[in-house]
């Protein structure tokens, strides 16, 4: 290797941290696509509920909405609907916020992010979670969603 | 002196270098926990840690050739000792570190081409809500060290030793330290919100591991359909070994010089000449310096064939 990347690699490695506390460590994480902001900006948040046959107390998700919309200052939006149309238009950008079971192992687990969970229905054969979805990668506000769910249904209480 | 088996001038060096890679092992592993703990759903640090845990490869390779080479005795089945295994092992190692060259570039490569946003959720830790990009920091800054480290002092024993394995084993762990650097960069770039940062940081290293890696292939392979003997560190003929290839064509004209490597020895066969009346040393034909004698290991006369009976 030659010694020009040598000093690229060590300038990586050393000036990116100072970077970032010259610039303020506690700004990170970002949203690449600026979820967070947006709601802000628009003060709506747009939040898909997945319909679900089972019978299930709603009262989790009723506060995950309302203490998001609290944070945020935004009015909450909802819409209704199958899980794989509110998911793609999660993805797509077009909704904040999914909320509705998801088995163990979802195989849209990797393609959005789950929230820890609020609450449990299904069968023991096929036991569910409720959580709330979140787009990939938009880490400011995953995370914004993850410490409303966690305040919510504190893991371990969680079911 | 018996033709097999390491030098005894080696013996001292030997010895630091197995010390050297049982430390090596020792804090490979203990990155290999602190980057597990700290995983998460990123692509950048599973590709980080499964370089970290393939560049146990190479200690482990060197630990078990050191074994054989210093504990085995030639025997019927292995009648010229075990001095190859280092080469085996060189083979092993520089395999591993092209493959580790290869796997980081294509998934640095077909994480830009799926335009993939890697979230990075938090943690709760101390009752406080924690960004797992912030430990992921922590665990890259500490994945730096011990290798940064390890690797200086493994590249003057290697020379020391003439031992490709060895040398193989500084260029991983180089390869590690700064992929721990790119995956800084790519993490911090994450929380910056560039989604590509960590792609684009990860596969210019990827590219330079992967030419170390298929240069000590090369350099491997050649040793092992008896090549002759390459330089330490890049696929060039070895200098040492072309000087002793003229010093024999000088003391016997007319003759082929053929050289080949096992492990760290040079041995040279001498085609169409006799050997000398007087019973000389391998070392006696070593041109440059005595402290490096030890190389040469054999010199073996093959007399013209005129000279031997018919069938």
């Amino acid at each position: 290797m030659g010694a020009g990347r040598f000093c690229f690699a060590m300038k990586v490695a050393f000036l990116f941290p100072a970077l970032l506390l010259l610039g303020g460590c506690h700004a990170l994480p970002r949203d690449p696509d600026g979820t967070s902001t947006q709601i802000m900006r628009s003060g709506i948040l747009r939040v898909g509920l997945i319909d679900d046959p089972h019978p299930f107390d709603r009262g989790q998700t009723a506060a995950l909405i309302a203490r998001l919309a609290q944070e945020t200052g935004a009015k909450p939006q909802t819409a209704r609907g199958a899980a794989e149309p509110l998911l793609a238009d999660l993805d797509a950008g077009r909704l904040d916020l999914v909320i509705g079971p998801f088995a163990a192992d979802s195989p849209w687990k990797t393609m959005v992010a789950l929230a820890p969970p609020l609450a449990a229905s299904g069968t023991d054969d096929a036991p569910l979670q409720w959580q709330a979805a979140a787009r990939n990668g938009e880490n400011r506000w995953i995370m914004t969603v993850e410490q409303a769910s966690r305040a919510i249904a504190p893991e371990g209480d969680a079911p | 002196m018996s033709d097999v088996g390491p030098p005894r001038e080696l013996d001292a060096p030997m010895a630091k270098a197995v010390r050297l890679e049982y430390w090596n092992i020792f804090w490979t592993l203990t990155i290999i926990l602190v980057m597990g703990l700290v995983l998460g759903q990123s692509e950048t640090m599973k590709t980080a840690w499964v370089e970290d845990t393939l560049g146990l490869v190479p200690p482990i390779m060197f630990l078990i050739a050191a074994r054989a080479e210093r504990r085995g005795h030639p025997s019927r089945r292995y009648p010229f000792g075990f001095d190859r295994v280092n080469g085996l092992g060189f083979f092993v190692a520089a395999v591993a570190l092209a493959a580790v060259g290869a796997l980081l570039l294509y998934n640095a490569v077909t994480a830009l081409i799926a335009a993939e946003h890697a979230t990075v959720g938090s943690v709760r830790l101390l009752d406080r809500d924690i960004w797992l990009g912030w430990l992921m920091l922590a665990a890259q800054l500490y994945s730096l060290v011990p290798p940064l480290i390890i690797g200086r002092k493994e590249l003057p024993l290697a020379e020391a030793l003439n031992d490709k394995l060895l040398h193989t084993d500084a260029l991983m762990n180089k390869a590690n330290w700064l992929t721990g650097a790119a995956g800084l960069a790519g993490v911090a770039g994450l929380g910056l919100g560039w989604w590509w940062a960590d792609s684009v940081a990860a596969a210019v290293i990827s590219l330079d591991v992967l030419n170390d890696g298929i240069k000590a292939l090369r350099s491997s392979t050649a040793e092992l359909i008896d090549g002759a003997p390459r330089a330490l560190s890049s696929t060039d003929l070895s200098e040492d070994a072309q000087a002793v290839c003229t010093r024999l064509m000088e003391a016997f004209p007319g003759a082929t010089v053929r050289l080949r490597e096992t492990g760290r020895l040079i041995r040279a066969e001498v085609h169409g000449a006799r050997p000398p009346a007087q019973c000389r040393h391998p070392r006696h034909y070593w041109p440059g310096d005595k402290d490096r004698a030890w190389r040469l290991a054999q010199v073996s006369f093959i007399p013209p064939i005129e000279d031997q009976p018919p069938a």
